[in-house]
């Protein structure tokens, strides 16, 4: 109904709702390029070969294992690691020649050092990257990456553990990745978040650790948007990462939790060519946000024909039909969670009947609450049309898709509604 | 001399303030110095938002916030006059979820917390294997999974029950990776079997197995922690679950309560802000989690302990690991009991229409967590939080010290903060 006055309201005509859907769906909005020519990977093969041996060369970090042994011992093949290292390869939208190099990358994880910061949070991505989900390759593959530095999973603590960060930002000066989980509370004078025995606030102690980083990961909601701490009214004046960290390589892993599997792909990417991996224009890496949720949804079919849950515990919950109109933010959300889904693959919030809260895009928390339908939800109309590729989206997002969709919904309703003899 | 600790490794950060007394803690006060404002944000918010928001004030049992929630929502259904069913099989499927997330917790605070932590003492040489935790914990919230689509961080519930309709076949999936954990629980952790572990009834029980559990057990004795980190003696479990008896209780004798006696105070925190509030009962601190739960069912083992040891933190710490093999059994029962020609989900009216309070109590991994609602025409106007480790880890004043505090008194540093951490402190949900 709502979306049925919505329409209305706007003076679409049928002709208007038909040229909207098609755009929509011919557009290029939600695609990647993932074949940018033989020229261009042959190039990018041999500087990863470069690097590949170079690191090589290099002692592992401290006291790190060595990862072919752990596979062994936990029981892993060779076999089982290099279709890991094959997926992963498709992962990070390289062709299937760069297997090897991909695989080579892993067992060097322990040449690079990684030091995680944590904000203000729930402690959600740390929980995430404690293997509590991802692949079981990745699981060992995270333990093994030289985890130089990280608050919550250290056994050391206080003055002891002051001191480890020291250490670690003295011997890997300028070469380590600093990942935070998150956001930076900038209110009364960062009073809301200080750490350690001096009180430092979190936004002073993030410019200090980050200054001598290689590049800053900022994982999770929190620390890429603000996240749910930077709900409004925004008690604390919660802020992300990229907004006080300047003039740093800065990669954005948002969603909540983030995926370990886009977090893995990000340092596997790093270790390969040296690089960050290609951003959007939120400054996602676009081997993971690159996809629209709705684009390989699995309930995808039951929104082309028209099939909706209209009502929790319906006939079409009970069917899989599309929750689109129970406030599924799929069609406006970019992330992977569709193919890669979480806890080991096992399932994803869409598989159990319940629609997307677009937790990977900026402001979730205040616009996209899962219960309205996009039509209704307070979003900015787009700057543009719906041509525009993924990375030119950004925060406007598929606002037009939204609206195109509100439109093939209404669509659906009326032509159900006349199957079932009603007046329409 | 007041001197400062900061504590990590905890879900957050937590600061003590000693007072030591010839190498004795005579006095501590507990801070917690983070804040996000989670009550605050949820007003003028549909109360729906409710159930992505408070997930989300902790990574490790976002679950037991999401159930308080949705069982919050509900109740203001009914005291606005539309009482809301849920069906058998949503009830055994929140119940299973919530126990599966406290399963997780457990096995992590086990191979990451305590063995750690119990290794820093002279003489005491346990192998850490933190994988083995994390492994452990990541069958169980693949388990969880299934039903609720991800942990940490899921929406599954909703008022009138949950949005997930499982097939035969994901209920057997499910009970593969639960019959996983139990094996490897009996291999890796036990030493036993499930069954025969849970049919302990004393202490000696411990010395016929060979084992993780077993060796942590030894070195608790060892430390004489039998002997150490008694607090009140006062347990209370307010959430209703079928794995527990909602009750308070002096030692194991067991009394009736009332969860409108709840109430919250300023911490006192003279050092330093503290962004934690107590929580008491008719003006009392109690103990809660594991070992408040297990009293409450009688169980032998733990009573038994409880005779001998009383709450000390060789108690403490033994409920834990008990309750975690405990609960798996019942998570095993469970699957077994949901029907699944039941509704997941019934109807209710729009949500517009409640005005009225609602209050939700669930049993988190720590103990009691009470989420209170305000609504008008299905707007939050007010929402409150109050956890588990604002019970056991208030922060009071020498003439009364909380659970936490009590525990500590009259141990050196270094066991003080091994006790502080034996309640399994969960910063992040504290000052949520």
């Amino acid at each position: 109904m709502n979306d049925y006055s919505y329409t209305e309201e706007k003076g679409l005509t049928m002709a208007d709702r038909i040229e909207g859907v098609k755009k929509l769906f011919t557009s290029k909005s939600a695609r990647v390029e993932t074949n940018k020519g033989d020229a261009y990977y042959e190039k990018l093969f041999q500087t990863c070969q470069a690097r590949i041996e170079e690191l090589k060369t290099q002692t592992p970090i401290n006291n790190r294992l060595d990862i072919s042994d752990v596979l062994e011992t936990q029981g892993v093949n060779r076999r089982d690691f290099m279709k890991w290292a094959s997926a992963v390869t498709g992962m990070l939208m390289l062709p299937a020649s760069f297997t090897p190099l991909v695989a080579d990358a892993a067992l060097l994880m322990n040449r690079a050092p990684v030091i995680w910061l944590e904000l203000s949070d729930c402690a959600g991505n740390s929980e995430a990257l404690l293997r509590s989900d991802g692949p079981k390759i990745d699981e060992i593959v995270l333990d093994i990456i030289s985890l130089e530095f990280h608050e919550t999973l250290q056994a050391a603590s206080g003055h002891q553990a002051e001191k480890q960060l020291e250490d670690a930002m003295e011997t890997f000066k300028d070469k380590y990745l600093l990942f935070v989980e998150g956001a930076v509370p900038l209110g009364m004078d960062g009073q809301f978040g200080t750490i350690g025995a001096s009180g430092e606030t979190f936004h002073e102690h993030l410019l200090r650790v980050s200054k001598h980083a290689a590049a800053v990961v900022a994982v999770g909601s929190c620390a890429t948007f603000g996240g749910i701490p930077a709900a409004a009214p925004n008690p604390t004046g919660a802020v992300g990462v990229m907004d006080v960290v300047k003039g740093k390589p800065l990669i954005n892993i948002p969603a909540c939790p983030a995926n370990p599997a886009n977090m893995v792909g990000v340092i596997l990417h790093y270790i390969l060519t040296g690089q960050v991996p290609e951003l959007d224009s939120l400054l996602r890496p676009k081997f993971a946000f690159g996809y629209r949720i709705h684009d390989n949804c699995e309930r995808r079919a039951h929104f082309d024909a028209g099939e909706y849950v209209e009502e929790w515990g319906d006939e079409g919950a009970k069917n899989n039909f599309c929750l689109y109109k129970m406030g599924c933010k799929g069609p406006m959300t970019f992330n992977n969670c569709s193919i890669v889904r979480y806890n080991e693959g096992v399932n994803w919030p869409i598989g159990v009947g319940r629609g997307c809260i677009g937790c990977s895009e900026p402001d979730f928390w205040d616009k996209y609450a899962y219960e309205r339908p996009m039509a209704d939800a307070k979003i900015k109309a787009p700057t543009g049309g719906v041509e525009k590729t993924v990375d030119e989206f950004g925060l406007g997002l598929l606002t037009a898709a939204g609206i195109g969709i509100g439109i093939h919904a209404v669509a659906s309703a009326v032509a159900g509604k006349k199957e079932d003899g009603g007046e329409a | 001399m007041i001197t400062k600790e900061i504590i990590d490794h905890i879900e957050g950060e937590a600061s003590l303030y000693f007072e030591m007394q010839e190498k004795r803690v005579d006095f501590v006060t507990v801070v917690f110095p983070h804040f996000r404002g989670m009550e605050n944000m949820l007003k003028g918010k549909s109360a729906l938002d409710a159930l992505v928001i408070t997930p989300r004030v902790c990574g490790i049992c976002g679950h037991a916030h999401l159930m308080a929630t949705v069982r919050a929502i509900e109740d203001a259904y009914k005291n606005s006059g539309h009482p809301i069913e849920v069906s058998n099989k949503a009830q055994n499927m929140r119940e299973l979820t919530l126990t599966l997330e406290i399963i997780q917790n457990h096995l992590k605070w086990l191979y990451l917390v305590l063995i750690p932590q119990l290794n820093n003492f002279e003489n005491i040489t346990l192998s850490l294997t933190p994988l083995k935790g994390a492994y452990g914990a990541s069958l169980a919230t693949k388990a969880l999974a299934i039903l609720a689509g991800q942990w940490p961080h899921s929406s599954y519930m909703i008022p009138g029950g949950v949005t997930s309709d499982p097939t035969y076949i994901e209920l057997m999936q499910l009970r593969a990776h639960l019959e996983k954990l139990s094996d490897f629980l009996e291999k890796e952790t036990l030493g036993t079997t499930v069954q025969n572990f849970l049919s302990f009834e004393s202490c000696k029980n411990f010395n016929k197995i060979a084992s993780d559990v077993s060796s942590v057990e030894q070195a608790l004795f060892d430390l004489r922690m039998h002997k150490k980190g008694f607090s009140h003696d006062d347990f209370i479990v307010l959430g209703e679950h079928r794995f527990t008896q909602i009750a308070k209780s002096r030692a194991t004798r067991l009394y009736n309560v009332d969860i409108t006696k709840v109430h919250v105070e300023d911490a006192f925190s003279p050092q330093e802000k503290s962004y934690a509030k107590n929580a008491l009962y008719k003006n009392a601190f109690y103990e809660t989690g594991p070992l408040a739960r297990l009293i409450s069912k009688d169980v032998k083992l733990i009573k038994n302990m409880h005779r001998r040891y009383k709450d000390s933190n060789y108690t403490r710490a033994m409920a834990r690991i008990y309750e975690m093999v405990y609960l798996l059994q019942h998570s095993l029962d469970l699957v077994k009991e949901i029907d699944i020609t039941q509704d997941s989900c019934t109807k209710s009216v729009t949500l517009s229409k409640v005005t009225a309070q609602g209050i939700g109590v669930v049993e988190a991994p720590r103990g009691p967590l009470i989420h209170k609602i305000k609504l008008k025409e299905g707007i939050i106007e007010r929402y409150e939080i109050i956890t588990p480790t604002q019970w056991n880890i208030s922060s009071g004043t020498k003439l009364k010290p909380s659970p936490a505090q009590k525990a500590m008194i009259g141990l050196n540093k270094q066991e003080a903060e091994f006790v502080f951490r034996t309640f399994d402190v969960c910063s992040v949900c504290t000052t949520h």
